[in-house]
């Protein structure tokens, strides 16, 4: 290593010598250099004052240059936003064109419309012109109509006086129809009051003096006989007899008067209970003959009960009267329906009666038979027929001399509900 | 004139039926006292012991009254009216008497309190034998119940 190390120092060394050589070489060279230098150093310098004039010169001008450029910016600022401005303005009006284009196109529409409209218009002037025009012939119309309203209003007017004179004559009429009928009723009714005061005095005062009659003759036969002889005495039992016939006389015709004026109520009538009942009640004396009844199946009928009862006990008690003579009597009673009606008959074999005075049997106080042959006052059948047309029924008879007679007599059925 | 113990009394105006009944009553064997009016105005005279009845003595009633329906002046109703809403008379049975048995006069007597009512019949023979019959009853019944 050492060796290396000293070759190198050598050659270190001679380096150094070199460079010592350079060292004083270069050292003249930098006084010349330092004299160069100081030259240029004092142009330097010059040049520096120079420039520093020219810097300052610079900075004016850089700061001119700044200012300028910010008043450039400015400006520009200033431009972009006028650009902008315009820009807007241009959008703006180009918005405000098209809304002129649209409201012009509007307007252009409108005006379309206002032809037609006007069109329309003129066309319904021209039909109000017409309307008007027919108006006024249908005023006309109307303005005549009234008229002839008013001239049958008038008509009617004058009709309706007349009618209302009409109406008011047919009410007066009514009135007085109405104030007839109730004077006529209120008559009506004095007369049946006075007929049934008339029946009644007939009855009391009538009958008085028969009963005196009767009493004072019935005195004599008791208390007088010894002064009689026999045909004495006979006549006086015939004054008795007649009183009592004239009794019964007075007593059917109240009865029979009565009848007319009665009120029917009608109801349904059991006919057969009924017959049964009246036969039931028959008294009959010694020696006369007890009647044989067949009574068969009598159907029911509507009727007054008190008055049928009635028409049962005279057409029976006529039967048998009838039959007196006959050795023995018989009395077939028995029904049929014809239509509404029921029809009864009451058939006897007793004497009988001529057809050919069958128009007298029902009239009153008609006998067909003289008073010593069949008692009776001849009422009786005229009480049957008014009590059965009191009904709305009828009565009849037919009848064969010595052999018997039927009666039949007809009532509403109970269906027929009349 | 005396009319003590009066049993019957007669309210009558004919005096035929008067004479009639009387006698057939009396024939029959009635023997209680009986007197006879004439009309209502005097049978009601009776009753209440006024005109010619001043002297008889009031509480003296007769034990049936015999009443005539139809009358002059006052009726046989009025009478009968009179006697049977008066509480001194209205127990005394009273039979009326008439000739008919026409008008409502038989269901307004029963109304006002009539016991009885008998129709005159034109043959005396009945009318007797009945007046004695209902007479007798209503007679017995009124004593009894004294």
């Amino acid at each position: 290593m050492k060796n290396n190390d000293s070759d190198e120092l050598i050659i270190a060394n001679k380096e150094l010598a070199f460079q010592n050589s350079e060292k004083v070489k270069r050292e003249a060279e930098l006084i010349i250099a330092n004299k160069e230098l100081d030259f240029q150093n004092s142009e330097k310098k010059d040049r520096a004052a120079e420039l520093i004039i020219a810097n300052k010169e610079l900075d004016f001008q850089n700061s001119e240059k700044e200012h300028r450029a910010a008043e450039l910016i400015i400006a520009n600022k200033e431009l972009v936003f006028q650009n902008e401005e315009k820009e807007r303005r241009a959008a703006e009006l180009i918005i405000a064109n098209k809304e002129l284009i649209f409201q012009n196109e509007e307007k252009e529409r409108r005006a379309a419309e206002l032809i037609i409209a006007n069109k329309e218009l003129i066309f319904q002037n021209g039909e109000k012109e017409r309307r008007a025009a027919e108006l006024i012939i249908a005023n006309k119309e109307l303005a005549f109509q009234n008229k002839e309203k008013e001239k049958r209003a008038k008509e009617l007017i004058i009709a309706n006086k007349g009618l209302k004179k009409a109406e008011d004559d047919i009410r007066k009429l009514n009135d007085e129809l109405e104030q007839k009928v109730i004077e006529r009723t209120s008559q009506l009714e004095s007369v049946n009051k006075e007929l049934e005061s008339f029946s009644y005095s007939v009855s009391h005062d009538l009958r008085a003096p028969i009963r005196a009659i009767n009493g004072y003759t019935r005195i004599i036969v008791e208390d007088y006989a010894d002064k009689f002889d026999v045909s004495g005495i006979k006549i006086l039992d015939a004054i008795i007899n007649n009183s009592k016939k004239m009794g019964e006389l007075i007593d059917d015709l109240l009865a029979f008067s009565k009848l007319g004026r009665k009120q029917v109520s009608l109801s349904e009538i059991n006919m057969l209970d009924l017959v049964y009942a009246i036969r039931d009640e028959f008294v009959f004396e010694e020696g006369e003959n007890i009647p044989e009844f067949k009574i068969g199946a009598l159907l029911p009928a509507m009727g007054d009960q008190s008055l049928i009862k009635q028409v049962w006990i005279n057409l029976i008690s006529n039967g048998i009267k009838y039959s007196k003579y006959k050795e023995k009597t018989t009395i077939e009673i028995d029904a049929h329906q014809t239509g509404n009606f029921v029809v009864y008959k009451v058939k006897d074999e007793g004497a009988g009666f001529d057809m050919e005075y069958y128009d007298k049997l029902f009239g009153v106080f008609q006998r067909l038979h003289s008073q010593n042959e069949f008692e009776g006052t001849g009422i009786g059948l005229a009480i049957v027929q008014k009590i059965v047309q009191r009904h709305n029924g009828t009565v009849w008879a037919t009848s064969t001399l010595n052999e018997g007679t039927s009666f039949y007599f007809s009532l509403p059925s109970i269906s027929a509900k009349i | 004139m005396i009319y003590d113990n009066i049993e019957i009394l007669f309210v009558e105006d004919s005096a035929d039926d008067a004479a009639l009944t009387i006698r057939a009553l009396i024939k029959s064997g009635f023997t209680n006292k009986l007197h006879h009016v004439m009309d209502g105005a005097e049978a009601l005279d009776f009753m209440y012991c006024r005109g010619v009845y001043i002297n008889r003595k009031m509480i003296d009633h007769p034990k049936l009254i015999l009443l005539d329906l139809k009358m002059p002046k006052v009726s046989g109703i009025q009478v009968l009216e009179k006697l049977k809403s008066d509480p001194a008379f209205s127990s005394i049975p009273v039979v009326m008497l008439t000739s008919s048995n026409e008008g409502p006069d038989i269901d307004k007597c029963y109304a006002l309190g009539a016991n009885s009512y008998i129709v005159k019949p034109v043959d005396s023979d009945n009318f007797f034998k009945t007046i004695k019959e209902i007479g007798l009853y209503w007679l017995i019944l009124s004593q009894h119940s004294d």
